[in-house]
C-alpha cells in the first residue's frame, strides 16, 4: 500500500497527527469500560461496582474451580468457531454471484440475504425452536445453536465480501486470462489475495458476533450453556466480581494469541533470514 | 465459449447460502409470519387467523411513537458512529505500517471478546452518580457533589450504542478504504483538486458500498436493540425493542412477531429506496 | 491450503462448500446424540440461586448423581422451553401458580412428598400448600419465597412510604427503580387499584391499574433486567426508592450502599413461592427422588441462605441459623414466618396475558 511518506508539507504533518490523536482517543474511548471492567475483578467488593474496598485474587479461585465455567468456556469455543468456519465460507461464496452474475434482482437477492440481520435474535431462535423439535424432531444441542447462530453472522460476511468485490477491476482478471492463468489460477493469485482482507474481517465479525451471541443460543442450545447465557443468568442475582475474572480472563488469553499472532511471523522470518545468511556465507 | 462455462460457475456460489437459508431461515421466517397472523391463548400459540396484531399495533400511538424515537436514536447513533470511524479507519490505511494493521484492528474488536452485558454495565460504573467520571470531577474539586450526568436518558444510549457498533463500521471501512488505489487519489491532487475536492469526487464514489455496508451493519441492528436502553437509558430511554421483549417475556409470541415484522419492513422499504448507494459506478464498465 | 493446492476450479471449490454444509447438516442428528452417554446426569432447568457448585459436587460425590443446571431467566421462558424439548430436562423450577400449570399442561408428574425423608425439614405449612396438591401427591419439592416490598433511603425519603399510591408522589420524580416484569408490575399495580384478583384482572380493572402505571412512570428511574440493577441504584443513590425482594437491604449495604429501610405497603404485594418440578418426560425420573433428597438437606439450604439472603422453606435449616449465630438476620427476612408467603398475592401466570402485556407497554412506552 502506498503510504504518503512523500508528502511532506506541513499541513500533511498537522492532518497526520491530527488522525494520529484521534486514533487513540478512539482507543481509549474503546478500553475504558474494559479496563474498569478488569479493575473489578480485582475488588474485593461483591457487587463489582465502586468503591474499591480491598485488593483480591479470590474471584480468580472460584472462576478455576467453577467446573459450570469450564464446561460453558469449552461449549462456546467450539460453536464460535464452527459459526465462523460456516459463515466464512458460506458468505464468502455467495458474495460472488451476488456482484458478478447476471441474476436478475440481484439487490432484492441482496436485501433478502439482510433480512436474518432484521428480524430480532429472539424470534429466529423461538422459530428455529419450533422448526427444530415439531418439523425435524432434533434433540437440541450446541449443534442447533450453530445453525442458529450461523443463519444471523452469515449475512455480514457476505455483505462484507460483496463490498470489497464491487469495484474491484475485473480488467485485473481478464489480464491474467489473457496471460493464461485457468480460473483456479486467478481466483488464487489475482481474486483472493484482493478481497483477503473482507474475508478476514467478517470472520473476525462472525467470531465477535457467536462469542457473545445470547438470545438465539438461549432458545437452542437444550441442556447445556455458553458463556454469555452463564453471565447473564448469574448477574441476575447479584452481579459478582467472578464474572469480571471470566472476563478478565478471556481478554488476557486473547491478547496472548493476538501477541503470539503478532510476534511470530515476524520471528520465523527472522530466524529464516538468519539462516539464509549463513548458508549465504557458507556457499 | 469461456464465458459459458463462467457462466454456470457464477450461481454456485449461491448453492451452500441456499442450503443454509432454504432450510434454517425462509422455513422459520414463514413460521414467524403465520404467528403474526395467529393468536396466543394461555401461553399457547392457537392457530386462528386474524390481523389484530397488526391493528394493535398502529392502534395505539406508544408504539409509533416509540417506534419514531427508536429510529431517530438510530440515525443519530449511526451517523456518530460512521463519524467516528471513518477517520480512523483512514488512519489505519494512510498511516500505519501494514504489517501493523491488523493487529490494530484487531485491538479493536477485542474489547468485544468479554461480554456484552460487562461492558455495558462497565458504563454504568463510567458515568454513574458514584462513576469513575465523578469521582475524578470530586477528587480534582471541579465539583463537590455528584453531577447527574446523562445517564438513563437518551444521550447515555446514544453513547452505549457509538460504542457498541464501532468495531462494525471500523472493519468494514477498514476493508473497503484498504482496497481503494491511492494513485488515483494523488494524481487528482498532482492534477490540482484540492484534498476535499478529490476525496469527494474520488475516494467517496468508490468506497460507497463500504460506507452503505457499514451503515446498514450499524443502523439495523441498533433498531432492534434492547438491553443497552434498558441498562443506561432508564425510563426515558426506551426503545421499540423493550416493547418487543415485553411481548416475548408474556409468551406473547404472535404480537411480538407482528411488531418485528413491521420493524423488517421499513427496513427493506429503506433498503430499496437506498439501493442505488449500494451499486457503485463502475470505473472500468466501458471495457466490459 | 492443500484444498488449493490440488489445482481444483472455483467451481468445484465452491461445490465442495456447499457439500460439507450439506454434511454438516445431515450429520447433525448424530451429534446431538452423542452427548447423552452418562447415565446419571440431571438436567435441571432452574434460577441460578436454587444451587450452589460445592453443594452439586458434593452430591455427586456421595450419590453418584451429577445435576447440570441450565439456567432461565422467566417462568414463560421455562415453561415455552420444558414444553418443546421434554426430555431433555429431569428437574425444573417454577413459581407458585407456574406449578399447576406445568402439571394440569401434562408437562411435570407430582409425587409423593412424604416418601421423601428431607420433607420432614420443611415448615409444616409447606407441605400442604392447597395449590401444589394433587391429591395426595405434591406438585413440587418447595424451596423459597420472597415477599415484593418497598425499600427506601431514608436520607431523601422522610416519611415511610407504606402504600403503592405514596409512590406517585411527584417529589420522587425519577427515583424509583424496579424489575421489567411486565405481568408482576400489573399485579402490583392490580393491588394499588385494589383489583380482586391481581393476576386475572378484569378489563376495567386492568384499565385502572394501566392508569395507575401512567401516573407512576414519570417516576421511575429505570425498569431494571436485572434485580442487581435495582441494588446499584439504591446504592450509588441514583435511586431513592426500590420496589423488589427481601434482602435487598443487606445487599445494597454489601455493594456499599446507605442503610436502606424497608415499607409493607398496607394495600398488600406479590411475591413468590418457588419449587422443583420432576418434568413428565424425564428419563431419570427414578433418580429425581433420591437427588432431591440429598441436594435439599438442611446445611446446603442454611448455606443457600446464607449467599442469597432469603426466606427458604426448609426450618431444620432455620435452626441451624439460629444456632450458628444468624438468627437476627434470618428473623429480619422473615425466614421463620413462612404463614406470611399466603398473605401475599402469589406469582403465576396471568388469565389474560395478552391485555397484561398490551396495558404495561401502553403505559410504560415512549
Amino acid at each position: 500500500m502506498p503510504r504518503d511518506a512523500e508528502v511532506v508539507s506541513p499541513r500533511a504533518g498537522l492532518m497526520r497527527g491530527l488522525l494520529g490523536g484521534w486514533a487513540v482517543l478512539v482507543y481509549v474511548f474503546l478500553f475504558a469500560p474494559v479496563v474498569l471492567l478488569v479493575a473489578f475483578s480485582f475488588n474485593a467488593n461483591r457487587y463489582g461496582t465502586f468503591p474499591f474496598t480491598g485488593w483480591t485474587t479470590k474471584w480468580y479461585g472460584q472462576v478455576f474451580g467453577d467446573y459450570q465455567i469450564r464446561d460453558a468456556l469449552t461449549t462456546t469455543l467450539k460453536v464460535s468457531a464452527e459459526v465462523t468456519l460456516i459463515s466464512t465460507v458460506v458468505g464468502t461464496a455467495a458474495a460472488f454471484p451476488l456482484v458478478r452474475s447476471r441474476l436478475p434482482f440481484r439487490s432484492g437477492i441482496r436485501i433478502g440475504m439482510t433480512l436474518p440481520i432484521m428480524i430480532p435474535g429472539l424470534l429466529i431462535g423461538i422459530s428455529l425452536l419450533v422448526l427444530f423439535t415439531s418439523v425435524f424432531h432434533w434433540q437440541l444441542s450446541p449443534q442447533t445453536a450453530v445453525i442458529g447462530q450461523s443463519v444471523y453472522t452469515t449475512p455480514f460476511v457476505m455483505l462484507l465480501v460483496a463490498a470489497r468485490l464491487q469495484g474491484f477491476d475485473p480488467a485485473l482478471e481478464r489480464a491474467a486470462s489473457d496471460l493464461g492463468a485457468n480460473t483456479f489460477r486467478r481466483l488464487r493469485h489475482v481474486v483472493l489475495p484482493l478481497i483477503m482482507p473482507a474475508v478476514f474481517a467478517g470472520a473476525l465479525f462472525a467470531f465477535t458476533l457467536s462469542l457473545d451471541e445470547f438470545i438465539i443460543t438461549l432458545f437452542l442450545i437444550g441442556a447445556q450453556n455458553t458463556l454469555p447465557i452463564y453471565i447473564y443468568t448469574q448477574v441476575k442475582f447479584g452481579i459478582t466480581p467472578e464474572v469480571n475474572a471470566l472476563a478478565s480472563l478471556l481478554l488476557g488469553a486473547s491478547i496472548l494469541l493476538i501477541g503470539i499472532a503478532f510476534v511470530l511471523p515476524t520471528a520465523i522470518r527472522r530466524a529464516r533470514r538468519l539462516r539464509h545468511g549463513a548458508a549465504g556465507a557458507r556457499s | 465459449m469461456g464465458a459459458r462455462r463462467f457462466a454456470v460457475g457464477e450461481y454456485l456460489g449461491f448453492a451452500p447460502a441456499l442450503i443454509l437459508y432454504g432450510a434454517f431461515f425462509a422455513v422459520p421466517l414463514s413460521i414467524v409470519v403465520a404467528y403474526s397472523f395467529w393468536k396466543v391463548r394461555d401461553y399457547n400459540v392457537v392457530h386462528e387467523w386474524t390481523i389484530d396484531n397488526y391493528r394493535y399495533f398502529f392502534s395505539v400511538p406508544t408504539y409509533v411513537r416509540t417506534m419514531w424515537a427508536t429510529v431517530w436514536v438510530a440515525v443519530l447513533s449511526t451517523a456518530l458512529t460512521i463519524a467516528v470511524a471513518f477517520p480512523f479507519a483512514y488512519w489505519l490505511v494512510r498511516h500505519v505500517p501494514r504489517r501493523l494493521q491488523r493487529t490494530l484492528l484487531v485491538l479493536v474488536i477485542l474489547p468485544f471478546w468479554t461480554s456484552y452485558l460487562l461492558r455495558v454495565y462497565s458504563w454504568l460504573n463510567i458515568l454513574g452518580p458514584s462513576g469513575a467520571i465523578n469521582r475524578f470531577l470530586q477528587w480534582t474539586h471541579v465539583t463537590s457533589s455528584p453531577v447527574s450526568f446523562f445517564l438513563y436518558d437518551r444521550p447515555a444510549v446514544v453513547l452505549v450504542l457509538v460504542y457498541l457498533y464501532f468495531p462494525f463500521a471500523a472493519l468494514t471501512l477498514y476493508a473497503s478504504l484498504e482496497r481503494f488505489d491511492w494513485d488515483q487519489f494523488k494524481a487528482a491532487m498532482d492534477l490540482g483538486a484540492r484534498p476535499a475536492t478529490a476525496m469527494r469526487k474520488i475516494l467517496l464514489p468508490q468506497i460507497r458500498p463500504g460506507i452503505t455496508t457499514a451503515v446498514i451493519f450499524v443502523f439495523i441492528p441498533i433498531l432492534g436493540e434492547y438491553l443497552a436502553p434498558q441498562l443506561v437509558g432508564g425510563t426515558r430511554g426506551i426503545m421499540i425493542g423493550n416493547l418487543i421483549v415485553n411481548f416475548f417475556s408474556g409468551a406473547e409470541y404472535t404480537r411480538g412477531a407482528a411488531a418485528s415484522l413491521l420493524i423488517a419492513a421499513l427496513i427493506v422499504v429503506l433498503l430499496v429506496v437506498f439501493r442505488r448507494s449500494l451499486e457503485i459506478k463502475d470505473p472500468y464498465a466501458s471495457g466490459r | 491450503m492443500s484444498v488449493y493446492e490440488r489445482g481444483i476450479t472455483r467451481g468445484d471449490l465452491l461445490k465442495a462448500g456447499g457439500a460439507g454444509a450439506l454434511g454438516l447438516v445431515a450429520a447433525r442428528p448424530a451429534f446431538a446424540g452423542l452427548a447423552r452417554a452418562e447415565s446419571t446426569t440431571l438436567n435441571w432447568l432452574t434460577w441460578s440461586d436454587h444451587y450452589a457448585n460445592d453443594q452439586l459436587k458434593a452430591v455427586a460425590k456421595s450419590i453418584g448423581i451429577q445435576g447440570r443446571p441450565t439456567l432461565f431467566s422467566d417462568n414463560a421462558d421455562a415453561y415455552l422451553k420444558i414444553k418443546r424439548t421434554g426430555s431433555q430436562f429431569d428437574i425444573v423450577s417454577g413459581d407458585a401458580l407456574w406449578v399447576p400449570k406445568y402439571h394440569k399442561d401434562g408437562l411435570t408428574e407430582s409425587f409423593d412428598l412424604s416418601a421423601l425423608p428431607v420433607s420432614k425439614q420443611l415448615f409444616s405449612i409447606a407441605r400442604s400448600f392447597p395449590f401444589w396438591q394433587d391429591g395426595s401427591h405434591y406438585m413440587g419439592y418447595p424451596f423459597s419465597w420472597s415477599t415484593v416490598q418497598i425499600y427506601y433511603n431514608p436520607k431523601y425519603v422522610t416519611t415511610k412510604p407504606d402504600s403503592w399510591h405514596a409512590l406517585l408522589d411527584k417529589k420522587y420524580q425519577g427515583k424509583i427503580s424496579l424489575e421489567n416484569i411486565p405481568t408482576d408490575v400489573m399485579a402490583i399495580a392490580a393491588r394499588a387499584t385494589g383489583a380482586k384478583k391481581p393476576y386475572s384482572m378484569t378489563t376495567a380493572e386492568i384499565s385502572k391499574a394501566k392508569d395507575f402505571l401512567k401516573a407512576f412512570k414519570p417516576n421511575v428511574l429505570k425498569l431494571a433486567s436485572q434485580n442487581n440493577e435495582v441494588v446499584r441504584a439504591l446504592a450509588d443513590g441514583s435511586a431513592w426508592i426500590g420496589i423488589t425482594n427481601l434482602g435487598t437491604d443487606d445487599r445494597v449495604k454489601d455493594a456499599g450502599g446507605p442503610v436502606i429501610k424497608t415499607a409493607y405497603p398496607k394495600e398488600g404485594t406479590i411475591g413468590f413461592i418457588d419449587s422443583e418440578q420432576m418434568v413428565k418426560a424425564s428419563k431419570n425420573k427414578a433418580v429425581f427422588e433420591k437427588f432431591i433428597n440429598t441436594t435439599e438437606q438442611a446445611p446446603w439450604i442454611a448455606q443457600n441462605f446464607l449467599t442469597n439472603g432469603r426466606p427458604l422453606f426448609n426450618e431444620k435449616a432455620w435452626k441451624m441459623l439460629v444456632n450458628q449465630g444468624h438468627g437476627d438476620r434470618a428473623k429480619r427476612l422473615l425466614y421463620n414466618q413462612p404463614q406470611k408467603a399466603l398473605k401475599m398475592t402469589i406469582k403465576g401466570p396471568a388469565g389474560n396475558e395478552q391485555a397484561y402485556v398490551d396495558a404495561f407497554n401502553e403505559a410504560l412506552g415512549a
